[in-house]
């Protein structure tokens, strides 16, 4: 009897010998084969006969298997697995599924590597981003390669001088008598207030400090984009000014900017300064961050002209005037050099003729637009130059860090290679060349490398927060998109896979199949050697590092904990940028003003305030006149209240004193090291003697001597200083106060401020504040090493803990076997941790003279620094030696403490 | 009798139109066919699931696992928005072909 349940499921089995017919596919013809009996059964044809007929009608298993394959196989390579395909290598898929197994299953030993690379090339992108901003500086202008900065180089009695400016009219002049310039410009900071030029608008009051006069042709000159506006007419007119898109956001929010007003504040040094009104005539791009000439807006040069009418003809004043010159293609800019000390001669003679005094050198030299930045540094730059110094030591960081990822990297792969060399003997012995399961393992290296690039990049963007903050740059991942910078970072993928990968991919590939095979392989003596040699390697990096750390913060903390010689907690210090002539003139009134208030305890009215970097200098003589080799000291010019308000120690003599009542014109004071620069052997000495200052052509006598107070922060050596009380310089007001009701208090002051300094904005500081700010660049780079040696170690540390925790499950028979005989748990873990310890000493060793070298290099910039002494070595060294030992120990005990039946079982 | 090649290339539109009018499952579509044709266009009936199969791949059509009135489990399928588009596309390359058929056999052909 014909049955038909069976029979189905006997057709179904047959289903089976296809092995491209998954399930469903199963199901599906299974149910289209009884609709179809169905069906037929109902026509009145016998179970038997509509089975045969449906069967035949399906079809064959196998030709719908292979219509099945080709569907379901189409995408990935369109070819069955045993043909040769076209251009990717074969057996390339089983790499790729080999490798992510690997990472799968030693998550452990994955992780260390990813992670350790990725800190270290999102070290080293970062210093990628840094030094490609720092050397690009001015590259973007137009026809950069031709654009020259004129300067100055000048010998006079005072001294030798580079300049970064020049006389007013030398531009147009360069331009009218020299046919290979084919334009001159020039840009020119308001003189004296070119810090805080206040702007107003409406009621939108703010100080800018980057506005320049310029000549009409800047923006065909250099690459500014006009966004509104003419850029052929924009500073033609007098009273015009061309702003950037943030300022008139700034302030004009989303109104049109075009055609309104700025009322700005510029002291031309003619003895009144004036608010004028000046006409927006356009906006342009806001200023790059990496140029050295960042702006804010541009004022018209006719400004200045019809404000300073002298302008145009005085070549004696050079402070302050910035010459840039675009030389014709074909012309040779050394014979231009040559040819315009002409220019330079006719200068001097004029300073001959109109101070009847000689010039001893007067030249002009050119330096090109992209050197600016990195190489130039003259007095009177517009912005500090590039330090090569800490580029290198940028460089040289993240270049360690990701040595020691690298390392990491090599080192555990090497030891992990005895876990596959199984798997290598049996490629070999199906037929794999050496030369593929090479590239196979440096595959799999690209692949861990590129994991850890894809974790670099998030990493990036939090390193930057703090990079920026300390070196004052405005890098943003953004940046990456670069094609100079992807390109060095793909190099860098290239160099660490390869780099990385290179030494596991030729230990791993040496195996012999037959020996493998038989189970006779064991890690290699000579690839013994070399885990060691990288594992000093590492350490020696890791101990270099923390050194070098120690030793900075020691550094930073001594500045900070040492005697800065006056009192610098509560004192609150207004800087007067505007309305300067009230302030000279009714100082004492002023301040009589503010001790108004109870919790003012003190006022004094000074020319700088301690922690400044000031540089105004008195050169004194004591011959008429005659300021020939004459000595210069810095000087603060104060009133009455200075020493005593911030508690200056006499060494001898007296304080200025207002009941004397002649100290105005006939009393100076100076530092100790004042006393040796005028040549006196002592203090006691220089008393009484009289000097007569450059600035104002007074004589005066010096009355009392103060101690070398830090008046410019602990790096710098405490210089000769004098102290005079001289009105025309004074511009700052230091309060001392008792803070108990800080809010009252600053609105008062801020009351008595606007009451003094009408339209004037309001802004303060306190000057234990802005003296931790002198400490910015250690204190940050400090901060930084911190991060980074840390991580360093971490990963440095992690590689060991792998290390370690191999060694241990390689010989956890031997371990077993030791146990049973009966070693005890102290003893196996000396076992184990006393390679490591010796290899760590012996990086010890090797970093110590490094850092002790390398450290000394770095203190000789500070004036007042440690001495490197054995404890730092021995703190470092002994820190790293027992965080790596507890790191062995850890896995040391792990095998130590485990049954050792357990491992003796295993077979 | 149809060649092997005409059908291959016929099979796709002629998938389409019938899902246009609806949610199907295989054995219908072989019904369908059997029947227009009036049994002149005969499939090898299994091969019809590789087709549907890929063309669920191409996202021409959406299939779904159903129980029938009769308890048994059947795969039903219907017309996504490209798979319309798709038959529009077929429907003016056959109309085409036709046009230019059923002008040359007239019985007054176009070209002279």
């Amino acid at each position: 009897m014909f049955d038909l349940e069976k029979a189905i499921k006997h057709w179904r089995t047959t289903l089976n010998k296809n092995s491209a017919l998954e399930d469903g596919y199963k199901e599906e013809l299974e149910c289209h084969l009884r609709d179809k009996i169905d069906h037929m059964i109902s026509f009145g044809s016998s179970e038997k006969k509509a089975f045969e007929e449906a069967v035949k009608k399906i079809g064959e298993a196998d030709s719908i298997g292979a219509e099945y394959f080709k569907t379901d196989t189409r995408g990935i390579s369109g070819l069955p697995p045993w043909k040769k395909s076209r251009w990717m290598p074969p057996l390339f898929s089983n790499y790729i599924k080999i490798g992510l197994r690997k990472i799968k299953r030693q998550k452990l030993y994955s992780l260390i590597n990813i992670a350790g690379l990725a800190v270290g090339l999102a070290c080293c992108a970062v210093i990628i981003l840094y030094v490609t901003n720092e050397l690009s500086y001015d590259t973007f202008h137009k026809d950069a390669d031709r654009i020259y900065r004129v300067a100055t180089h000048r010998i006079n009695i005072v001294g030798e001088f580079l300049y970064s400016t020049t006389p007013g009219p030398l531009g147009p002049e360069l331009k009218a008598s020299y046919p290979q310039v084919e334009q001159a410009i020039r840009v020119i900071p308001p003189f004296e207030n070119a810090s805080h030029v206040l702007v107003v608008q409406e009621e939108k009051r703010f100080f800018e400090n980057r506005i320049w006069f310029a000549d009409k042709d800047i923006f065909q000159f250099f690459y500014i984009p006009f966004l509104q506006g003419n850029p052929q007419t924009a500073l033609v007119k007098p009273n015009a000014v061309v702003i950037t898109e943030g300022m008139a956001k700034k302030y004009f929010y989303e109104e049109a900017p075009l055609g309104r007003t700025l009322q700005i504040e510029i002291d031309y040094d003619t003895g009144s300064v004036e608010i004028q009104d000046f006409e927006v005539t356009g906006v342009v791009k806001n200023s790059p961050a990496n140029t050295h000439l960042k702006y804010d807006m541009f004022i018209s040069m006719p400004t200045m002209t019809s404000n300073l009418p002298s302008f145009e003809e005085d070549w004696l004043n050079w402070h302050g005037k910035y010459t840039y010159v675009k030389l014709a293609p074909t012309a040779n800019a050394a014979d231009f050099e040559e040819q315009i000390q002409q220019v330079a001669k006719m200068c001097a003679q004029k300073y001959t003729e109109r101070y009847n005094r000689k010039m001893d050198l007067n030249e002009f030299f050119l330096q090109p637009l992209t050197k600016i930045h990195m190489y130039s540094n003259n007095l009177g730059e517009i912005e500090p130059s590039g330090n090569w110094y800490y580029l290198y030591i940028y460089s040289i960081i993240a270049f360690l860090i990701l040595l020691i990822g690298c390392l990491n990297f090599v080192n555990l792969s090497a030891a992990l290679s005895t876990t596959r060399t199984k798997e290598v003997g049996l490629r070999k012995v199906v037929g794999a060349q050496r030369r593929q399961l090479i590239w196979q393992f440096l595959g799999e290296s690209f692949l861990i490398t590129v994991l850890a690039f894809i974790l670099a990049f998030g990493l990036i963007s939090l390193l930057l927060i703090p990079f920026n903050q300390m070196a004052g740059t405005e890098l943003t991942s953004a940046d990456l998109g670069q094609p100079i910078v992807l390109l060095s970072l793909f190099g860098l993928l290239l160099f660490v896979s390869i780099g990385s990968g290179c030494y596991p991919a030729l230990i791993l590939t040496g195996f012999t199949p037959v020996s493998v095979l038989q189970g006779k392989s064991a890690p290699t003596s000579r690839g013994a050697m070399a885990q060691k040699l990288l594992v000093v390697g590492q350490f020696a990096i890791s101990i270099f590092l923390v050194i070098c750390t120690f030793t900075v913060f020691k550094q930073l903390n001594f500045m900070k904990g040492r005697a800065l010689g006056f009192s610098f907690e509560q004192k609150l210090v207004l800087r007067v940028q505007s309305n300067l002539q009230h302030l000279r003139r009714d100082f004492e009134a002023i301040k009589e003003d503010f001790l108004q208030n109870p919790s003012i305890t003190g006022a004094t009215v000074s020319s700088s305030v301690p922690g400044d970097d000031t540089d105004s200098g008195y050169y004194l003589t004591s011959k008429a006149e005659d300021f020939r080799n004459a000595p210069r000291l810095k000087v603060i010019t104060m009133d009455y209240d200075f020493i005593p308000e911030y508690e200056i120690k006499m060494v001898t003599g007296r304080p200025f004193q207002r009941d004397t009542g002649n100290d105005e014109q006939a009393s100076y004071l100076i530092n100790l090291a004042g006393v040796k620069e005028l040549g006196f052997s002592s203090p006691e000495e220089a008393l009484g003697k009289s000097f007569m200052a450059h600035y104002h052509r007074m004589t005066k006598r010096i009355i009392g001597v103060t101690d070398d107070f830090h008046y410019r922060g602990m790096q710098e050596i405490v210089e000769p200083l004098i102290m005079d009380i001289e009105d025309s310089l004074m511009n700052t007001i230091t309060l001392s106060i008792r803070v108990e009701n800080m809010k009252e208090l600053m609105r008062f002051i801020n009351k008595k401020w606007d009451e003094h300094f009408p339209g004037v904005p309001f802004e303060y500081s306190f000057l234990d504040e802005s003296f931790d700010r002198e400490y910015r660049y250690e204190d940050q780079m400090g901060r930084l090493l911190g991060i980074i040696t840390t991580m360093g170690f971490i990963i440095a540390c992690l590689g060991l803990f792998g290390l370690a925790s191999f060694v241990a499950r390689y010989r956890t028979k031997e371990i077993g076997i030791r146990k049973v005989l009966g070693a005890s748990t102290s003893n196996i873990v000396t076992m184990l941790s006393k390679k490591f310890f010796l290899l760590i000493l012996i990086s010890v060793m090797i970093a110590s003279p490094l850092a002790w070298y390398s450290m000394n290099k770095w203190l000789q910039d500070f004036a007042y620094r440690i001495n490197m002494n054995l404890v730092i070595f021995f703190v470092a060294a002994g820190g790293a030696l027992a965080i790596a030992i507890a790191t062995v120990c850890i896995q040391g005990i792990r095998a130590a403490v485990a049954n050792p039946a357990n491992s003796l079982r295993d077979e | 009798m149809v060649s092997k090649n005409l059908m291959a290339a016929s099979t796709k539109p002629m998938i389409l139109s019938i899902l246009a009018s609806g949610e199907i499952y295989g054995y219908q579509i072989i019904q369908n066919i059997i029947q227009i044709s009036g049994g002149t266009l005969e499939w090898s009936e299994g091969m019809l699931y590789p087709v549907l199969h890929r063309m669920e791949k191409e996202n021409f059509i959406r299939s779904q696992w159903k129980i029938s009135d009769n308890g048994r489990q059947r795969k039903y399928y219907r017309l996504t928005e490209l798979g319309k588009k798709e038959l529009e596309k077929e429907r003016k390359q056959w109309m085409s072909v036709h046009n230019v058929f059923s002008r040359l056999w007239d019985p007054f052909p176009a070209i002279e």
